[in-house]
């Protein structure tokens, strides 16, 4: 039971960090920066609790804050340069984040002990789960409470006059422009809700793990990061979902029993599904359960849409 | 500043510049593929890293000198680049610019643990020649392999020139990096000049990939993040789709990268590499010698 309540832990966390990914890809662009907010999430949240001694719930909002802050600074000069360049310059900061934790070092002392970031070593001993008593099922649940509310407004928001002006920018930019739309504002906006996602994600992911060092949060997390929501299609938020339960849940814990040949198959099944399925597995757009069930054919309804 | 920093300093510089020729080679393939394809294949520093260890595997099964173990190096690469293209490029739709970029990225996670798998992680010593040469100027002196390093990978520049502005298949490429469509007008096979550009991007690939480890003297596999790093930063600041650029942002990435070594130390120097590219991103977005005109 511990084992299926920490891997509830785990999809909950890789959840937030694809859905932060989700919504930059709404308009377009595709960001490897995710694991470096992800990472500047994880250690804010951490320092707050394991150095000030404050509750996770403000500490998890402090980090969110935080990271949509820096979120918007860097998308600011990042979205001056789009598509490939954009996705060279995402990497360049997320590396940069990295190599920060990499050299930084910040200390101090509580209960007779040395605590915060040690540089190489990382920062040790978040331990706020464990000395206020809550049980693996507890956590699991508080994160997931925070998955449910993330999803629940982001597909609200998916399906406003927000989600639609996101997703005119993803389609065509000119077209976008041409009927009144700020391209910088939208951009920066989705960035920025993109990096308060991955800091809450990060934040919850330090308290569960106890330990953050600088490798965890490097180009492959950015990768995973991005691969959760093309590889479930950019539909809606359940896609994500779906792929990280896919992911994390199926490739990752349930088939240990083959070794490690499963990151072999990982790579490989990214390479099918993208030749197979190039939209994803839920498809560009997902028809409303409205339409599956009603017996006008969908072509109609869809044209009705349009109008 | 006193004499010995600036002899330091100097002699820092040139390392940088001759080893800096690795990066601007894995930068003219990522170009390369850009220029025909529109495309970026984030495989490609896994791919050349894969085609190095062919060379190697080749020198394990029959003992072979270390000028056949680059060549070899280098035609696995170019094989490897044929099968990256198959595999992400070919059958995935151009409507869908992000499922190849996927593809691409699965394609890198897909090698990479092959190679681990394969090598089981183990860094192996890789050849290497004039290992005990050396060059002395003054008070600077020039490593006898750097400076082999430095004689292979401008050779294959010349090549490259050679092959894209005095033969019909360079001139194909070129059309077709122009105008595809009117390059397809003119009967010029699109699919046959896009593969044929992975493979010519794959053997500098691996030509970079061997340079860099017989540099370094051991071939192992986190060589394969570097190379997709530093090419993808040499690229930028030269400008998408520039060789030249591609060229000169080699040299000064090698550069800027040992120079902050000397003053920052090991751990700092990627972060101000990076704070370079950053730099270039938002003051100059189109790199050195980039076009923004008329593209995208």
């Amino acid at each position: 039971m511990e084992f299926y309540l920490g891997l509830l832990q785990i999809l909950g966390v890789h959840t937030l960090l694809g859905l932060s990914a989700y919504v930059v890809l709404l308009t377009g662009q595709v960001s490897m920066a995710q694991a470096g907010f992800y990472a500047v999430g994880a250690y804010v949240a951490a320092m707050c609790t394991a150095m000030f001694g404050i509750h996770i719930l403000p500490a998890v909002i402090i980090a969110s804050v935080s990271t949509g802050i820096l979120a918007m600074i860097v998308g600011f000069p990042a979205l001056r340069v789009r598509g490939l360049m954009l996705v060279v310059a995402t990497l360049a900061f997320g590396e940069m984040v990295r190599m920060f934790f990499f050299n930084f070092r910040w200390q101090i002392e509580r209960d007779g002990k040395l605590i915060g970031p040690n540089g190489a070593e990382g920062f040790r001993a978040i331990r706020f789960f464990p000395e206020n008593g809550w049980e693996t099922g507890d956590v699991a649940l508080f994160i997931w409470c925070i998955v449910v509310i993330v999803l629940g407004l982001l597909w609200w928001v998916d399906n406003t006059r927000a989600g639609a002006v996101l997703r005119a920018v993803g389609h065509d930019e000119v077209a976008a422009q041409s009927v009144g739309l700020n391209l910088t504002t939208i951009k920066v906006a989705a960035m920025a809700l993109g990096g308060a996602i991955a800091g809450i994600g990060g934040g919850l992911y330090a308290h569960t793990v106890t330990h953050i060092e600088h490798g965890v949060f490097g180009i492959l997390l950015a990768t995973f990061a991005i691969a959760y929501p093309i590889l479930g299609g950019l539909g809606s938020v359940f896609g994500t979902l779906l792929a990280v339960i896919f992911i994390q849940g199926f490739l990752v814990e349930g088939l240990r029993f083959i070794g490690d040949w499963r990151s072999l198959l990982f790579g490989a099944l990214i390479l099918l599904v993208m030749n197979l399925r190039p939209t994803g597995l839920l498809g560009e757009r997902m028809s409303p359960l409205k339409t599956l069930f009603s017996r006008k054919s969908p072509v109609v309804t869809n044209a009705k849409e349009t109008q | 500043m006193d004499y010995y920093f600036f002899i330091d300093l100097i002699q820092s510089l040139v390392d940088g510049l001759l080893f800096g020729t690795t990066y601007a080679l894995i930068g003219i393939g990522f170009t390369l593929i850009f220029g025909v394809m529109r495309k970026l294949n984030l495989a490609y520093g896994a791919a050349a890293l894969a085609g190095t260890y062919v060379g190697l595997a080749a020198a394990f099964v029959t003992p072979l000198p270390p000028i056949l173990v680059f060549f070899v190096s280098a035609l696995g690469s170019g094989v490897i680049g044929y099968i990256v293209y198959l595999g992400c490029f070919r059958y995935t739709p151009s409507s869908h610019p992000m499922a190849a970029l996927l593809a691409s990225v699965g394609m890198l996670l897909f090698i990479d643990e092959l190679v681990i798998h394969l090598s089981h992680g183990m860094p192996y010593p890789y050849p290497s020649v004039l290992r005990n040469a050396e060059i002395t100027l003054g008070e600077i002196w020039i490593r006898g392999d750097l400076l082999f390093v430095f004689g292979i990978c401008v050779l294959s520049m010349v090549i490259l020139y050679w092959l894209l502005y005095r033969t019909s298949l360079g001139l194909a490429t070129r059309a077709v990096s122009q105008q595809p469509r009117a390059a397809q007008l003119c009967g010029i096979p699109t699919g046959q000049v896009n593969a044929l550009t992975f493979v010519i991007s794959g053997v500098l690939g691996g030509t970079a990939g061997a340079m860099t480890a017989a540099a370094v003297g051991v071939l192992s596999p986190i060589i394969a993040m570097s190379l997709t790093t530093k090419g993808l930063i040499v690229v930028v600041i030269g400008g998408l789709g520039s060789i030249p650029g591609a060229i000169i942002g080699g040299l000064m990435v090698g550069a800027a990268e040992n120079v902050f070594q000397l003053l920052r130390g090991v751990t700092e120097r990627d972060i101000y590499v990076m704070l370079l590219l950053f730099i270039f991103l938002t003051l100059r977005p189109g790199g050195l010698f980039g076009n923004t005109e008329g593209r995208d």
